[in-house]
């Protein structure tokens, strides 16, 4: 079977990226957002694992309205970054983890989920900025990815409580799969931000603390929580942080919190951290 | 989800799907380098060839961001009209808050 070697919970922050092609990553807006996550990327080198599961969502950039699905899992060989409007981004393609992936499709269907399986589509910043903070910018990515789409633009985005469900199909299937593969899990999105309506610019600092310390844990409050009071507590879009419940509920239930960072704000966006082990 | 209303926090459900699909369906194009240059070359025209009403095509032009999101444009791909700008997603973000961009900045994500 294949080994779950750690979870992590990041941010996805669409300027982190282009902060890393301006080469302003250093300039004192950034520099203290970008320090926090050294001690991640130096665990990431540490653990070496092979895959990396990526949940995320697509921000209009690769779905648009007229096929909105509310989880799409990716089972191609490659995945190029997306044009977002500024020209195609200089970094390398995604290698696919295609035999995991299809395993997880043969898995989540039968545990009664229908998702979208992609055999050829690009990936937006949701994917790519999480594995730049960890992996950094290398020539070619030293793992293969599985990339999950949620729908967390147009309404109805799926439960929090649904995104758990997946979590643990997640792990069955990683653990059910027959190689030796070291697999990380990154639940991606947030934390507090708001960009549409006269509440723009809402940043909760106190909630995404609140988060941040409590998702090893603590985690059943956000379990039990509503997309209502997810938008309510971290702004419209903030509502991303329940794609990290995938993440989370593919873990043990007691787990070790190996580091976390917090920075506010990193553009409009609360902006941060958690990598998590098994006990 | 139910319809209580979150203050000043628009979702974007079935109506607003609906409403903006034609702004969204052109902003969605500027993803292509080619539709980039049309756009830049005669906007006017190029919002024609997506059907856009007369008050889409205002609101559009004048770069009327609160307008647009009204009308059921989503943030994520009118985004890309402010990248062919460009306009800084905070100035976005302050035209809908009602303030000036130096005014938002301060209050909402406390920058000086």
């Amino acid at each position: 079977m294949a080994k779950i070697i750690g979870g992590v919970g990041t941010s996805h922050v669409p300027s982190i990226g282009a902060a890393l092609d301006k080469g302003i990553s250093d300039n004192p807006d950034w520099k203290p957002f970008f320090d926090g996550y050294i001690p991640g990327k130096e665990w990431m080198a540490e653990k070496k694992p092979d895959i990396a599961v990526v949940i995320f969502n697509d921000h209009g950039n690769t779905f648009f309205l007229d096929r909105v699905p509310t989880f799409a899992v990716g089972v191609a060989d490659h995945y190029d970054p997306v044009d977002e409007g500024y020209g195609r981004r200089s970094i390398p393609s995604f290698e696919g983890a295609t035999d995991l992936s299809w395993h997880f499709v043969d898995k989540l269907v039968e545990n009664h989920f229908d998702p979208l399986v992609c055999r050829e589509i690009e990936v937006d910043h949701g994917l790519q900025v999480p594995m730049e903070l960890f992996f950094g910018r290398p020539e070619n990515w030293p793992v293969k990815v599985l990339p999950i789409w949620v729908n967390t633009i147009q309404y109805p985005i799926p439960t929090p409580q649904r995104c758990w469900e997946m979590g643990k199909v997640l792990r069955e299937a990683i653990e059910s799969f027959p190689g030796d593969e070291r697999v990380v899990i990154m639940g991606t999105g947030g934390l507090s931000h708001q960009l549409q309506g006269s509440r723009a610019g809402f940043i909760n600092r106190e909630a995404d603390e609140d988060w941040l310390n409590n998702i090893a844990n603590n985690y059943e409050k956000f379990r039990n929580m509503s997309r209502e009071d997810y938008v309510e507590q971290f702004g419209s879009e903030g509502a991303e942080l329940i794609m990290w419940l995938v993440m989370r509920a593919a873990m043990d239930d007691k787990v070790d919190l190996k580091m976390k960072h917090y920075h506010a704000p990193a553009s409009m966006t609360g902006a941060g951290m958690v990598v998590l082990e098994n006990l | 989800m139910s319809d209580a209303q979150i203050p000043e926090t628009p979702l974007f459900d079935r109506k607003g799907s609906i409403d903006g699909y034609r702004i969204n369906k052109m902003a969605m194009a500027l993803g292509d380098p080619a539709n980039r240059e049309a756009f830049k070359a005669d906007e006017e025209a190029f919002l024609d060839r997506y059907k856009l009403t007369p008050e889409q095509k205002d609101a559009v032009m004048s770069r009327d961001w609160n307008r647009m999101v009204a009308m059921g444009g989503n943030l994520f791909f009118i985004l890309k009209i402010a990248a062919v700008d460009p306009t800084p997603i905070t100035a976005i973000g302050a035209a809908q808050a009602g303030l000036d961009h130096a005014d938002f900045l301060k209050q909402r994500l406390g920058k000086e």
